[in-house]
């Protein structure tokens, strides 16, 4: 049996001490393990910023790519060999802000991949500034009035996509975000967990307080994930009471499977037949 | 004796002409003669000014027809555009609403009033194939033949329709006949007509090309339309992306996990890739990328032609890394450089870009068919069973010729980490300075091996005192300036270029060096002289550039070269 353990590795860790992420690191060891896949059978996919790091500090295939780019490097991988279980860290300026177009298509093809925004609502990388899902008006060094645009809201964006698997963890919950990686790789599909993290070097208003005083688990209360309706209501929650859990699953047909290339065998594991070639283009 | 003839069907965009062109190029084609065609359009779908320039000949032709012998004047607005440019006994068929006629060489037809009678006002296409190729002198039964097939798909009613049509065509046209006349009997020369776009495609298929991302952008969207037909038959895999971005980061990443990609654009998109083309070479991902120019910067002229991308390509993005840059002058061409692009960009790891452009992309041309699909294609790729120990392995491990082994993840044991960030061998980010330049060193470090694989300039008539130089999709263009200014008597021979980075600068000197020489290029900036300069301390005599977005044609370079050499 794979453990938790496995998905060690000796490299230097760069996180400030504190930081959400080495829960989201933790409660990804976790449900690799138990879902018994070996790190040489995972593929681990970022773009830039503290999130972007992550692949780093675990055992696996990496690609560390650039700025909100992704999801687009994850879509050709997977394109290329489907059997590749490939997880995406991105974070709410990576993926919600330098790559927003990126994330829109990736939700419409549906790409069956498994995408961990780490949401910590502020640029922790560059140093404090305005990210998409900071509240308006928030002060941060840069804009020290206030900023000046509305937060995203990823959660109703992605439902309006068209997503198949819309969850919300927070990384002080790393039993039930486990429980919500393990299910978002298990659902066939383009799977988003938008994961709550307080950043304790810039970020002093979502700390892990602030987290631990709104955040409930919709599972507990009660929650149809199939109905649609309910999960654009949960999505547009926020404030006091912050849900999360599974807020939406609904069965779809993967990228991968619309193609019908793929239908067969992954596209690399064909053998060149010159001949074959030859005669379809001569 | 040679019979060389041009043809321009002009009008309205959304009139058919380059329908009416197509069938003109497939009759010639069917009868053992050698066409070369350039469609020239605007950016819209109805109105404005399109035409097609059709060159035939019962030799070879490689290059575009200028004065014209047949216009063929869709809209009153083609013939006043184009009186100054008929060859002393040119004939025009003129498209009439109500005069029919012949007079002065000016054939009045009405195409659409014919089209009706024949059964539908949308076979006015055939019905002027019909008048034009009755002018030529060319049997109705050839013509006949060609509908057949091309509507046999649509059923005996269509091909009647348009049979008919063409009946009205070659009636309108009567006893009327070009002076000139080809000797029409059917043959089968075993060449195709082909255009760039087309070749690039099969190279990219010829090389286990696999996945295809892309955005459309004139004019390389006819790459990626050239793969379609062969979607049912291979095992690929065609993805139209967001943007250029998300297309050069699909075929990065697909790339990465081992199936050969390729991505095409032009200048505009190429201007989005520049981030990812910088990542595939830190990451030393293999990666081929098609930029068909057009005139620039922004959007420009988006259905013209250029030659004026070629210092951005070799310079885009930031810092150094070694790239291949390649630019064919005919669609063989296109279709070989696309597999030599293939080939390094996997065997050095590094970026490979094919330039072309509109001109090249577009213009159909009769070509001897040698294409070939390599029975073994190299592969570089290493496995588990390459290794001591998977364990260890390390994907930028330091090597005499800085070139790694490359392992795909998920593939084996071994675990594979690319990244974007400066990184040590193992592929981990690092920050460290001597690690930056042992970093820097071995990926430049290819450019040496690299050159080795390039070809050089091909040179004609290389002992003239006066060379022209040129590259890319103007090569039979110069070559028939070239021959034609020698048979004036001038002592000129030519330059050119086909594999343009990285150069052989010793070379490259021996070539030019002690002569005079000419850069011929459709640009303002005289791009490929400044590179020669800057790599050989050559500098060039003089320029013909042409930067109006139009095919450069074998007068203009006989002109302008006149002059220089006056």
């Amino acid at each position: 049996m794979v453990q938790p353990n496995d998905y060690n590795n000796d490299f230097e860790n760069k996180w400030c001490p504190g930081c959400g992420n080495f829960l989201i690191l933790n409660a990804m060891k976790q449900a690799f393990a138990a879902q018994n896949i070996p790190p040489e059978k995972m593929m681990f996919i970022s773009g830039i910023g503290q999130a972007g790091k992550t692949p780093h500090f675990i055992q696996g295939n990496i690609f560390h790519t650039l700025h909100g780019r992704a999801l687009p490097v994850a879509t050709g991988a997977k394109t290329a060999n489907h059997d590749l279980n490939i997880v995406v860290n991105s974070g709410d300026g990576d993926c919600y802000g330098e790559g927003g177009n990126h994330f829109l298509a990736a939700i419409r093809r549906n790409v069956d991949i498994t995408l961990l925004v780490h949401n910590n609502q502020v640029y922790g990388l560059t140093k404090g500034q305005a990210s998409p899902t900071t509240a308006l008006g928030t002060v941060t060094r840069l804009q020290n009035q206030g900023t000046t645009s509305q937060s995203f809201n990823p959660m109703s964006v992605a439902l309006a996509a068209g997503i198949g698997f819309l969850a919300r963890g927070f990384s002080g919950k790393t039993e039930q975000l486990t429980d919500l990686i393990r299910r978002a790789m298990a659902y066939p599909g383009f799977a988003l967990i938008d994961i709550l993290q307080p950043c304790v070097s810039f970020n002093k208003i979502n700390t892990q307080k602030w987290y631990m005083d709104r955040v409930y688990d919709i599972e507990e209360t009660g929650h149809d994930s199939a109905d649609f309706a309910k999960a654009m209501a949960l999505a547009m929650k926020w404030g006091d009471k912050i849900p999360t859990g599974v807020l939406y699953e609904q069965e779809t047909v993967p990228f991968h499977q619309r193609i019908k290339a793929l239908g067969k065998k992954t596209l690399i594991s064909h053998a060149f037949d010159a001949r074959k070639v030859s005669r379809a283009i001569l | 004796m040679t019979i060389d003839i041009t043809v321009k069907i002009g009008g309205e965009a959304g009139q058919g002409i380059q329908t009416i062109g197509t069938l003109l190029s497939q009759v010639c084609h069917g009868a053992g003669l050698f066409i070369f065609s350039v469609d020239d359009f605007e950016s819209r779908i109805r109105g404005g000014h399109s035409f097609n320039l059709l060159r035939i000949s019962d030799e070879p032709v490689k290059a575009p027809g200028n004065g014209l012998d047949i216009l063929v004047a869709l809209d009153q607005r083609t013939l006043s555009l184009n009186r100054d440019n008929l060859a002393q006994d040119a004939m025009v068929i003129l498209n009439s609403d109500t005069d029919v006629g012949f007079k002065e060489n000016i054939l009045s037809i009405p195409l659409k009033g014919l089209a009706k009678e024949a059964g539908g006002a949308i076979t006015a296409n055939t019905v002027a194939a019909g008048a034009i190729l009755s002018i030529l002198g060319a049997p109705y039964k050839i013509l006949e033949n060609l509908l057949k097939n091309r509507f046999a798909a649509k059923g005996e009613k269509i091909i009647n329709l348009n049979t008919t049509a063409a009946k009205k065509g070659y009636g309108a046209a009567g006893e009327i006949r070009f002076s000139k006349k080809f000797s029409w009997t059917p043959q089968d020369t075993g060449a195709v007509i082909i255009n760039g776009s087309r070749a690039i495609a099969m190279g990219a298929l010829a090389s286990d090309c696999r996945f295809f991302s892309f955005y459309p952008m004139s004019p390389a969207t006819g790459i990626m339309t050239s793969v379609v037909p062969f979607m049912d038959k291979l095992p690929i895999v065609m993805e139209q992306a967001e943007d250029e971005i998300a297309a050069v980061n699909m075929a990065i990443g697909a790339s990465f996990a081992g199936v050969r990609s390729l991505t095409a654009t032009s200048g505009g998109g190429f201007c989005l890739m520049t981030e990812g083309l910088g990542l595939a070479a830190i990451s030393e991902t293999p990666l081929v990328i098609v930029n068909a120019q057009r005139p620039g910067p922004a959007t420009g002229l988006p259905t013209r032609t250029a030659q004026a991308d070629l210092l951005f390509v070799l310079n885009a993005s930031q810092d150094s890394f070694p790239r291949f840059v390649f630019a064919p002058g005919s669609p063989m061409e296109a279709f070989e450089l696309t597999k030599k692009a293939f080939a390094l960009s996997e065997k050095y790891q590094v970026p490979a870009i094919v330039l072309t452009d509109q001109f090249l992309n577009n213009s159909q041309v009769t070509q001897e068919n040698t294409f070939v699909v390599d029975e073994n294609l190299p592969t570089f790729i290493c496995h588990d069973d390459d290794m001591t120990d998977p364990g260890q392995y390390m994907r930028y491990c330091f090597t005499q010729d800085g070139i790694s082994p490359r392992a795909i993840p998920g593939r084996g044991k071994a675990i594979v980490r690319a990244t974007g960030n400066e990184h040590n061998e193992a592929g981990q980010i690092s920050e460290d300075a001597e690690n930056k330049i042992a970093m820097s060193k071995k990926r430049n470090g290819k450019c040496k091996a690299m050159i080795q694989e390039m070809d050089l300039p091909r040179v004609l008539h290389g002992d003239s005192n006066t060379l022209l130089v040129g590259w890319g999709s103007s090569r039979e263009i110069i070559i028939e300036a070239c021959t034609a200014l020698r048979q004036k008597g001038k002592d000129v021979g030519a330059v050119l270029i086909k594999e343009i980075w990285p150069l052989d600068r010793d070379r490259w000197r021996d070539i030019l060096k002690d002569r005079t020489f000419i850069m011929v290029e459709q640009n303002s900036n005289c791009q490929m002289g400044q590179i020669i300069s800057r790599e050989t301390g050559l500098f060039y005599h003089g320029a013909v550039l042409k930067d109006d977005g139009r095919p450069l044609y074998p007068e203009y370079i006989i002109e302008k070269t006149t002059q220089i050499m006056e």
